[in-house]
C-alpha cells in the first residue's frame, strides 16, 4: 500500500494549490489605488500635466498656418496634408493633424483633473500651490480647445469615464467662459506671484491667461483690470529695454525665461524622440518642422520648412521696424550673405517655398539628440509681456475705458521696435493695435485667432467662409465615438 | 469544491484492491486474418511474470494475480492489455498495426488511437517535416494541413511565422498555443531544430478544450524524436548547403523614364522641371539590383538514438546558418540547437522521461519593413542617383526619409542573441491495476542580449537617419522564465470486452516570469561598432539612459475527462477544465470550459452495407467551449506607467514625474470560443484512400480588443498612455475542412502518395458592444483608418472609396459629384469616386466594403514518388479571396515609381486606370479600391528530388541509408498581385492584409545529403 500513499501525497500536493496562488501583484509597479499619498506624489503627477503642455506645439504650428501669414510650406504640396488643407481653408472633419490638436489638448485636460479630483486626499504644505498651478493647466488646455473648436465637453469635478463620451455634451461657448474664469479666479487665490521654479506658472500668468479669456470673451472691463494687474505687478519688461539686453536675442536661448515671459513653456534636445511619438518629445517639434530645408550653413539647423511667411507680412513691416529681421528670415539674401546653401521644398503657389522662414522659431545651431528635427530646445513664449500690454490697450480701447493708458502700451511695443509713437485713439487706436499685434505676433500662432475675434477673418484669409471657418471641425472619429451625442460644427 | 471532489476521484480507486493467485492459458490470432500469431510476448502487467506464445500462437502462465492485466505485444501490432477474470482460458486479437495506420494521436495529457480520436485532429509527421525541412518548422504547416494558414513574417533570417488555425477568432493574439513533450513552448518555432520533431498534431476543435483559457486558437502540439527500446545506436547525419536569391524584383522606371515622368509631374503643376538633363541618364542605377544579392545558408544535423530493453535514450545537435538575400551577413540567422533525451523504465511500474533542449540563436537584422527599411529605400530612390552617392547632399530631393539603401546597410549594427533552454522531466508511475499517476516538470528559460549600434553619420541635410552630434549605443537583457507543472493520474479500463473507459484528471500550474535590462549611452570612441559598449562609452547626464521592466504571470488549472469506447463503435469524450489566471481582475478571475465529443464508427455496424473496398467509416461532432487570455498583463488595474516629463526651466535639465499609463478596465473578462465541429473520416480500398471531411462553427464572444480606438478626452494621446482592452464582440467563423490522401504500389519498386486539402472560411462579426465600428490599420498619411470591423462584415474589412474611371474632360468633372471634401478640387486625369449615398458630394459617407484579407479558400497539393532509387516530393499552397493593399507607394513627389504609372492619364481618352502625373495636391492617393489588389495566389513551395543508395553498396561502408537530394523552395509563386509577396502581411485582425513593403521570402537551391550508420 505504499506507492498508494505516496500517489496520495502527490495528489494533495497538488489540489493543496489554491486560487490565491494566481492572486499577485504586478512587480514593482505603482498602481492607481495607491497614488495621491504624499506630497511627492502630488508632485510627480503636476509633471504630467505640465509634460502636455509641450505638445501644443501643434496649436502654434497649425494656428499660424490657418492665418494669412504664412504657407503651409513642407515638403510638398501634399506633405503632412492636414495643414497643407489648413493653408487652403478646405479642411474637414477628416484631417489628422486637427484630430492631433484635439487628442493632445484632451490629454492636458485629463491629466490635470486627475490631480485635481485627488485634491481632498490628503493635506500639507504648499498643496493649494499644487492645485492651482493644475487649475491654470486646466484651464489653459480648456481655452485652447475652445478656440479651435468652441462648444466642448467639460467635466470640472474630475477626469472623463468611459461613456462620458455619450452623455456629456459639448457644452455651449458661453458655459465653457463661465467655467475657464472660474477656474482662473480660483487658482489666482492660490498660485504664489511669483514661480516656484522657473518656467512654472505663477499668479501673474493666470492673471494673465484670464485677460487674455475675458478679451476673447470680451468682457473688456474684467480683461483690462487682470491685464493691469500683471503690467502693475513690475515683475516684468519688455526684452531690450533695460540694462544690456539686446532686443534682436528676444527669440535666441540666450533670452528664454527673460523678463518679458509671462507664460513660456519648457523644451530640451537632451532626450531623443521619434515620429511615432511626436508628443512625446522633450524638444519643441515646431521649430524642426520650421527650419530651413536642407540648410547647411552657420547659426541655423535644418528642418522641413513648414509654416513660410509669406511676402506680403514680409513687406507689412515699415522701414526700421526692428521686428521684421528678427521675425523672418529672407532666405535669399541670408545665403548670398553667408554663404549658406538650402533646398526648397514645396513649390505650389499658394502653399509653396516663399524664401521667407520663421526666424523667430528657426532651430539654432545645438547638440540635440536625434531625429533632431524633433528634439530642437527653443522654449515657446506661449504669452509674452508685449501680448499682455497689447491685449491691455485693446481691452481698455475697445471697452472705451482709458485710450490714453492704451496709447501708452502701445507706444511701448512700437517704441522697442524702433518706431515714433502713435497718436491715435478710438477706433483708429483699435486699427493701430490690429497692425501692431499682425507685425508684433507673426510666426507665434495667434493672428488666426485675432481675425476670427475681431469678425475680419474673411478679409483677409483666403478661402475662409464665415462663420464655418470661425471654428475647426470635430475630428470625424469623435463625432463617430460620440454616436450622435457631438454634433458636427455648423457648415463642416 | 470542483477540486475536493478531483480528490476524492484521485484517492478513492486504489483502495478497492486485493489479491490472488491462479493459472490461466491462452491464443493470440490476428483480429483481422484469425490466424495465430506465433512467438508473441506476453506478460503480467507491473510483475515480472512473462513467456512466449508458441508456434500455434498459445501460451499458459502459472501462479498469475487474480486481479492482474496481460500484456500482450508483438511486432507490428498494437500492444493490447486484457484483464485476467475468473476465466482460465483467453483469446487475445491483435490489431496490425498497419490497419491502425500506425496512428496514435497526441492529445494532450494522453494519446488515442485515430481511430477513436472524436474531434478534428490533423497530424504532421516526421518524414514530411524531414522532408520540407524548413529553416522554420512553421512552414511545414504550409499547405500540409487542413484549416492552417501560414503566413511568414517576411524573408529576412529568422523571421517568426503566424499560425492561424481555422481563421481569425480574436483582435487580440490569434497564435495557437504550443505544446513540446507536454510543457507550454513561449520560444518562437524558430528556434527549433526541425529534425528533431517526430510528430506535429493539430487539435482544431473543442477536443483542444482539454488546454480550456489556452485553447480558442487551436493548440499545436509537438513530440520530439526519442530513442527505441531494443536497438543499437543509430547515427543519423543530415546536411544541405541552399543558395537564396530574391523570389521577386518589382519593375521600377528606370532613369530616364523616370526623368521624364518627374519633369512632366512639375510641368502638370506649372512648375518648373526639376531635372534639366534627361538625355544620357540611360538606366541609371537599378536598386533592387544593388541591394539583392545571392545568400548562402547551410545546416548540419547530427543524431544518435537507441535504446536497451528498459531504456531509451537520443542525443542531437544541429547547426543553421542564413544570411539575407538583402545585406548579407548585415542580415543573418544562426541557430545552434543540442537535445538529449532519456526515458528509462526506473521499475517495472516507473518510468522516467528526461528531455533538454539547448538553443542558441543569433541575429543581425535590417530594418525590413515599411517607411525607413532598405527596401523601401531602393523602391524609392531615384535611379538618377549614383550608387556611391553616401550624402544625398546636392541630389534630387526625395523627402527627409528616403535615404541611399546601401548606405544605410553599411550603418546598421545590430546583434541580438539568446540562449534558451527548455526541459521536461516526466514521472509516470502504475500505481495499481488499471491506473498511472504522471507527474511532469517542463521549463524555458531564456536569455536575451540584443545590442545595437549608430555611428555619427550623414545622410544628406534633414534626413531623418541621421546622427550629426553623436553616436549611440544601446544594450538590452532580457531574461524570461516559465514553468509548467502538471499531476494528472489516468484510469483506464475495459469492462466486458465492450465498454473501454478512459479517464484522466489532473491539474496543471503556469508561471512566466521574467524581467529585462536596458541601458544606453552616446559616446563610442572611434565611432566603432568594436567598442559599442556602456562600458566604454562617455555619455553622461541626459545622454545616458537606463530602464527596466518585470512581469510575473500564472495560471491554474483543473481538468477532467471521460474517454468512452462501448463495442468499438460509439465513442465519446467529455472534457471540463477550470482555470484561473493573473490576467483577469478578482471579478473575472476563474473560467470553465466544458466540451463534448462524439464518434460513431458506422463501418462496424451490421446494418451498415459494407462493401469490400470500404475498410472504414466514422461519423463525429464535437462542441465546446475554450478561453483566450492572451493579452497584455494586469489589464484591470490603472497602473501608472505613463511617460511624464517636462523641462526644469533653470538649468534645461528633465524632470520626471508620473502619470496614468494604459487605461485599465476593471471588467476585463475570458474571451470565449464556442466551437462546433462535424466530420467524417472515411478509408477505402486497403486504407489507400483516405478522407477527412469537416464542417465547422467558430463563435467567439466577449473578443478582448485591446487599444481599442476610444475618444481623445480620455487622454490616451498622452505619452505612455493608451487605450483600454475591451471585450468588444463576437465573431463567428465557419467552414469546410477537406483532406484526401492516396498511397499506391504500383509495383515494388514504384509507389506514390497524392495529398490534396483546402479549407473554406466565413468570417462574419456578429456583435459589438457598444459602438457601431471599430476601425485599425493604418493607409497613407492622414488618412482615415482603412480596415474596420463591424457586425455582418468580415473582421478587419477594408473600408474606402470605390472610383470609376478617371475623369478623362472638364465636362466629366462638372458632371459629378464635388470630391473637394477629399481634399483637393478634382482635374481631368483624377480617380472618379462614386458618390454611393448620391448626396452630390463624395465625402467619407461614401466609403464601402472595398474587400477583406480573409482568404475564402485556401489549399495544398502535395505529390510524393518513389521509384526504384529515386524519390520525387513536390508541395504547393496557395489562397483564393484575399485582398491586399498596396500601401508601400511614397507620396512624394520626387520618388521612384513602379512601372505602372507610365501608362497615367495624359490627355482625353490616354487612360482609364492610372491617374495623371503631378505635384498638385490631388484626392488620387486616398484610400480607394485603387490600391485594392486581389492577392490570390499559388506557390510551389518545394521541389525535391533524392537518391538512395543501393543497399548493397552500403553494407559494404557500414551505412544504413545514404540518401543525396537537391531541392528548390519557394519556386514560383502564380498571382496577380504587384507587390513582394501577396502573402504580406502582420497578421493584425483590424488592419492585416496592408502591405508596408514587405521582404520578400527568398528562393533558395539546395544540395543536401541525408546518412544513417
Amino acid at each position: 500500500m505504499k506507492k498508494i500513499y505516496l500517489a496520495c501525497l502527490v495528489l494533495l500536493f497538488a489540489t493543496s494549490c489554491k486560487d490565491d496562488f494566481v492572486d499577485v501583484a504586478p512587480p514593482f509597479s505603482i498602481n492607481s489605488e495607491s497614488f495621491f499619498e504624499s506630497e511627492e506624489d502630488y508632485h510627480l503627477a503636476l509633471v504630467g500635466a505640465y509634460d502636455l503642455l509641450q505638445a501644443t506645439f501643434v496649436n502654434v504650428l497649425m494656428g499660424e498656418i490657418a492665418s494669412d501669414n504664412v504657407n503651409a510650406g513642407g515638403e510638398s504640396p501634399t506633405d503632412v496634408i492636414g495643414w497643407q488643407q489648413v493653408d487652403r481653408m478646405i479642411h474637414t472633419s477628416v484631417n489628422s493633424n486637427i484630430r492631433d490638436l484635439w487628442n493632445y489638448n484632451f490629454a492636458g485636460v485629463q491629466r490635470a483633473s486627475w490631480i485635481l479630483e485627488n485634491e481632498d486626499r490628503i493635506d500639507f504644505e504648499g498643496k493649494n500651490q499644487i492645485i492651482a498651478e493644475a487649475r491654470f493647466l486646466r484651464a489653459y488646455f480648456n481655452f485652447e480647445l475652445l478656440k479651435w473648436f468652441g462648444p466642448i465637453p467639460i467635466k470640472p469635478q474630475g477626469q472623463f469615464q468611459l461613456g462620458d463620451e455619450l452623455s456629456i455634451p459639448r457644452s455651449p461657448v458661453e458655459e465653457v467662459y463661465q467655467y475657464i474664469t472660474s477656474e482662473l479666479l480660483d487658482a489666482i487665490e492660490n498660485l504664489s506671484v511669483s514661480s516656484v521654479q522657473t518656467g512654472r506658472v505663477n499668479q501673474m500668468t493666470a492673471r494673465a491667461l484670464l485677460g487674455k479669456v475675458y478679451l476673447y470673451w470680451e468682457r473688456f472691463p474684467e480683461a483690462a483690470d487682470q491685464l493691469n494687474q500683471v503690467i502693475n505687478s513690475g515683475q516684468y519688461h519688455l526684452y531690450g529695454t533695460q540694462g544690456n539686453e539686446r532686443y534682436e536675442d528676444l527669440f535666441e536661448f540666450l533670452a528664454e525665461n527673460g523678463p518679458e515671459s509671462v507664460f513660456e513653456i519648457q523644451y530640451t534636445g537632451v532626450q531623443g524622440a521619434g515620429f511615432d511619438c511626436l508628443q512625446c518629445s522633450e524638444g519643441n517639434v515646431m521649430v524642426g518642422f520650421s527650419g530651413i530645408r536642407g540648410y547647411v550653413g552657420p547659426v541655423f539647423e535644418s528642418g522641413f520648412g513648414f509654416g513660410l511667411p509669406r511676402e506680403s507680412i514680409f513687406n507689412a513691416f515699415t522701414e526700421g521696424d526692428l521686428r521684421r529681421d528678427v521675425s523672418i528670415l529672407d532666405i535669399e539674401a541670408w545665403a548670398a550673405e553667408t554663404g549658406a546653401s538650402f533646398t526648397i521644398g514645396n513649390q505650389d503657389p499658394v502653399t509653396g517655398h516663399t524664401g521667407y522662414y520663421n526666424r523667430k522659431y528657426l532651430p539654432r545651431i545645438n547638440n540635440n539628440q536625434p531625429d533632431a528635427n524633433l528634439t530642437q530646445p527653443n522654449n515657446n513664449r506661449a504669452i509674452r509681456y508685449a501680448d499682455v500690454l497689447l491685449m491691455a490697450a485693446e481691452a481698455l480701447n475697445r471697452g472705451g475705458l482709458n485710450d490714453e493708458l492704451a496709447r501708452t502700451y502701445v507706444n511701448q511695443i512700437r517704441n522697442r521696435a524702433g518706431l515714433s509713437d502713435t497718436q491715435a485713439s478710438g477706433a483708429d487706436l483699435f486699427e493701430v493695435i490690429k497692425n501692431e499685434r499682425k507685425l508684433e505676433f507673426v510666426g507665434e500662432g495667434h493672428r488666426f485667432f485675432d481675425l476670427v475675434r475681431w469678425g475680419i477673418a474673411e478679409d483677409f484669409i483666403e478661402g475662409f467662409v464665415s462663420p464655418k471657418n470661425n471654428l475647426f471641425p470635430i475630428p470625424f472619429e469623435e463625432i463617430v465615438f460620440s454616436q450622435g451625442n457631438w454634433s458636427q460644427n455648423p457648415g463642416y | 469544491m470542483l477540486r475536493y471532489l478531483l480528490f476524492l476521484f484521485f484517492v478513492l480507486p486504489p483502495f478497492l484492491l486485493f489479491s490472488q493467485e491462479k493459472s490461466i492459458s491462452g491464443l493470440i490470432i490476428d483480429a483481422s486474418t484469425q490466424e495465430p500469431l506465433s512467438f508473441a510476448n506476453v506478460l503480467i502487467k507491473g510483475t515480472q511474470i512473462g513467456t512466449i506464445a508458441d508456434l500455434d500462437g498459445n501460451f499458459t502462465l502459472e501462479r498469475v494475480p487474480e486481479d492482474g492485466i496481460l500484456v500482450v505485444s508483438y511486432l507490428g501490432y498494437v500492444r493490447k492489455e486484457v484483464e485476467i477474470g475468473d476465466e482460465d482460458f483467453y483469446t487475445i486479437r491483435l490489431q496490425s498495426d498497419a490497419q491502425m495506420l500506425a496512428d496514435v494521436v497526441i492529445i494532450g495529457y494522453g494519446r488515442e488511437s485515430r481511430r477513436n480520436v472524436t474531434g478534428a485532429v490533423s497530424r504532421l509527421d516526421g518524414e514530411t517535416i524531414e522532408r520540407l525541412d524548413p529553416p522554420n518548422v512553421a512552414q511545414a504547416l504550409q499547405g500540409t494541413v487542413s484549416g492552417v494558414l501560414v503566413t511568414q513574417q517576411g524573408g529576412s533570417p529568422g523571421s517568426e511565422s503566424n499560425i492561424r488555425i481555422r481563421g481569425i477568432s480574436t483582435n487580440g493574439n490569434n497564435a495557437p498555443l504550443i505544446i513540446v513533450d507536454g510543457f507550454q513552448f513561449e520560444g518562437g518555432l524558430n528556434s527549433i531544430n526541425p529534425q528533431d520533431i517526430e510528430s506535429m498534431t493539430i487539435l482544431k476543435d473543442a477536443q483542444a478544450a482539454i488546454y480550456g483559457a489556452a485553447a480558442s486558437n487551436g493548440v499545436i502540439l509537438i513530440t520530439t524524436k526519442s530513442g527505441a527500446r531494443n536497438q543499437d545506436a543509430q547515427f543519423t547525419y543530415q546536411t544541405y548547403f541552399g543558395v537564396q536569391e530574391t523570389s521577386r524584383k518589382l519593375p521600377l522606371l528606370n532613369a530616364t523614364e523616370y526623368a521624364l515622368l518627374v519633369n512632366e509631374k512639375y510641368a502638370n503643376a506649372g512648375l518648373e522641371s526639376p531635372i534639366s538633363q534627361v538625355t544620357g541618364l540611360g538606366r541609371g542605377t537599378d536598386w533592387q539590383n544593388e541591394v539583392f544579392s545571392r545568400a548562402p545558408m547551410m545546416s548540419h544535423n547530427l543524431s544518435v538514438r537507441g535504446g536497451s530493453e528498459t531504456t531509451a535514450y537520443s542525443i542531437s545537435g544541429s547547426i543553421l546558418d542564413q544570411e539575407g538575400i538583402v545585406g548579407g551577413s548585415k542580415s543573418s540567422f544562426d541557430r545552434k540547437t543540442a537535445s538529449i533525451s532519456l526515458e528509462s523504465d526506473l521499475r517495472d511500474n516507473l518510468n522516467v522521461n528526461a528531455r533538454l533542449f539547448y538553443f542558441s540563436t543569433r541575429n543581425k537584422s535590417l530594418n525590413s519593413f515599411g517607411l525607413g527599411s532598405v527596401l523601401f529605400n531602393a523602391l524609392n530612390i531615384a535611379p538618377t542617383i549614383d550608387k556611391g552617392v553616401d550624402d544625398l547632399t546636392g541630389e534630387i530631393n526625395l523627402g527627409n526619409e528616403v535615404v541611399n539603401p546601401l548606405t544605410q546597410i553599411r550603418n546598421t549594427y545590430n546583434d541580438s542573441r539568446t540562449n534558451r533552454l527548455s526541459g521536461t522531466v516526466q514521472l509516470k508511475y502504475d500505481y495499481a491495476r488499471n491506473l498511472d499517476i504522471q507527474a511532469r516538470m517542463g521549463f524555458n528559460t531564456a536569455l536575451t542580449q540584443n545590442r545595437e549600434f549608430i555611428p555619427v553619420f550623414n545622410y544628406g541635410p534633414g534626413k531623418v537617419f541621421n546622427r550629426l552630434e553623436d553616436n549611440f549605443v544601446s544594450l538590452a537583457k532580457i531574461n524570461d522564465n516559465d514553468y509548467t507543472f502538471d499531476v494528472f493520474n489516468t484510469y483506464r479500463n475495459i469492462f466486458n470486452d465492450r465498454h473501454d473507459v478512459i479517464f484522466t484528471v489532473g491539474m496543471t500550474v503556469f508561471q512566466q516570469k521574467g524581467e529585462g535590462l536596458f541601458g544606453n549611452s552616446t559616446g563610442v570612441p572611434a565611432n566603432s561598432w568594436d567598442f559599442a559598449d556602456l562600458s566604454v562609452a562617455t555619455g553622461s547626464g541626459d545622454n545616458r539612459g537606463s530602464a527596466s521592466y518585470a512581469y510575473d504571470v500564472r495560471r491554474l488549472s483543473y481538468f477532467g475527462r471521460l474517454q468512452y469506447v462501448l463495442d468499438d463503435r460509439y465513442l465519446m469524450t467529455a472534457i471540463l477544465r477550470r482555470d484561473a489566471s493573473t490576467r483577469f481582475g478578482p471579478n473575472n478571475r476563474v473560467g470553465y470550459f466544458p466540451a463534448v465529443s462524439l464518434g460513431w464508427v458506422l463501418s462496424e455496424e451490421s446494418f451498415f452495407p459494407n462493401p469490400d473496398y470500404l475498410d472504414f467509416f466514422k461519423f463525429r461532432g464535437s462542441y465546446g467551449v475554450m478561453g483566450n487570455d492572451r493579452i497584455p498583463d494586469f489589464l484591470y488595474l490603472s497602473l501608472l506607467t505613463g511617460q511624464a516629463t517636462y523641462v526644469s526651466g533653470d538649468d534645461n535639465s528633465l524632470i520626471n514625474g508620473i502619470a496614468i499609463g494604459p487605461l485599465s478596465n476593471p471588467n476585463v473578462k475570458w474571451e470565449e470560443s464556442r466551437k462546433l465541429d462535424v466530420g467524417f473520416d472515411i478509408r477505402f480500398r486497403n486504407n489507400k484512400f483516405n478522407f477527412v471531411i469537416d464542417y465547422y462553427i467558430n463563435n467567439t464572444k466577449n473578443l478582448l480588443v485591446s487599444d481599442i480606438p476610444i475618444s481623445g478626452i480620455f487622454g490616451v494621446s498622452a505619452p505612455g498612455s493608451s487605450s483600454p482592452t475591451i471585450n468588444a464582440g463576437s465573431v463567428r467563423n465557419q467552414g469546410f475542412e477537406f483532406e484526401f490522401l492516396y498511397q499506391e504500389s504500383l509495383r515494388e519498386d514504384l509507389n506514390f502518395n497524392l495529398g490534396f486539402n483546402f479549407a473554406t472560411i466565413k468570417n462574419k462579426v456578429t456583435a459589438i458592444e457598444g459602438r457601431d465600428v471599430l476601425e485599425g490599420g493604418q493607409f497613407g498619411v492622414g488618412q482615415l483608418a482603412p480596415s474596420r470591423m463591424e457586425v455582418g462584415q468580415p473582421i478587419g474589412y477594408f473600408y474606402g472609396y470605390k472610383t470609376a474611371g478617371i475623369f478623362q474632360n472638364m465636362d466629366e468633372v462638372n458632371a459629378h459629384a464635388s470630391q473637394i471634401a477629399l481634399g483637393a478640387p478634382a482635374q481631368p486625369g483624377d480617380i472618379r469616386y462614386l458618390d454611393i449615398n448620391g448626396d452630390g458630394v463624395i465625402d467619407e459617407n461614401d466609403r464601402v466594403n472595398l474587400g477583406d484579407p480573409i482568404p475564402d479558400l485556401t489549399f495544398g497539393f502535395n505529390l510524393g514518388v518513389n521509384y526504384k532509387n529515386w524519390d520525387f516530393a513536390g508541395f504547393l499552397f496557395g489562397s483564393v479571396g484575399n485582398d491586399i493593399v498596396r500601401n508601400f507607394e511614397r507620396d512624394q513627389p520626387n520618388v521612384n515609381q513602379m512601372s505602372y504609372r507610365l501608362n497615367r492619364w495624359t490627355g482625353e481618352g490616354t487612360s482609364n486606370d492610372v491617374p495623371r502625373a503631378t505635384v498638385s495636391p490631388t484626392t488620387n492617393n486616398v484610400f480607394s479600391d485603387f490600391f485594392v489588389e486581389d492577392g490570390s495566389f499559388v506557390r510551389i513551395q518545394s521541389l525535391s528530388l533524392g537518391y538512395n543508395f543501393q543497399r548493397s553498396l552500403l553494407d559494404r561502408i557500414g551505412f544504413n541509408q545514404l540518401r543525396v537530394y537537391a531541392k528548390v523552395d519557394n519556386v514560383y509563386t502564380f498571382t496577380k498581385y504587384s507587390g513582394f509577396d501577396p502573402t504580406a502581411s502582420t497578421g493584425v485582425p483590424i488592419g492585416g492584409g496592408i502591405d508596408f513593403g514587405f521582404y520578400p521570402i527568398p528562393r533558395v537551391y539546395m544540395l543536401g545529403v541525408n546518412a544513417q550508420f
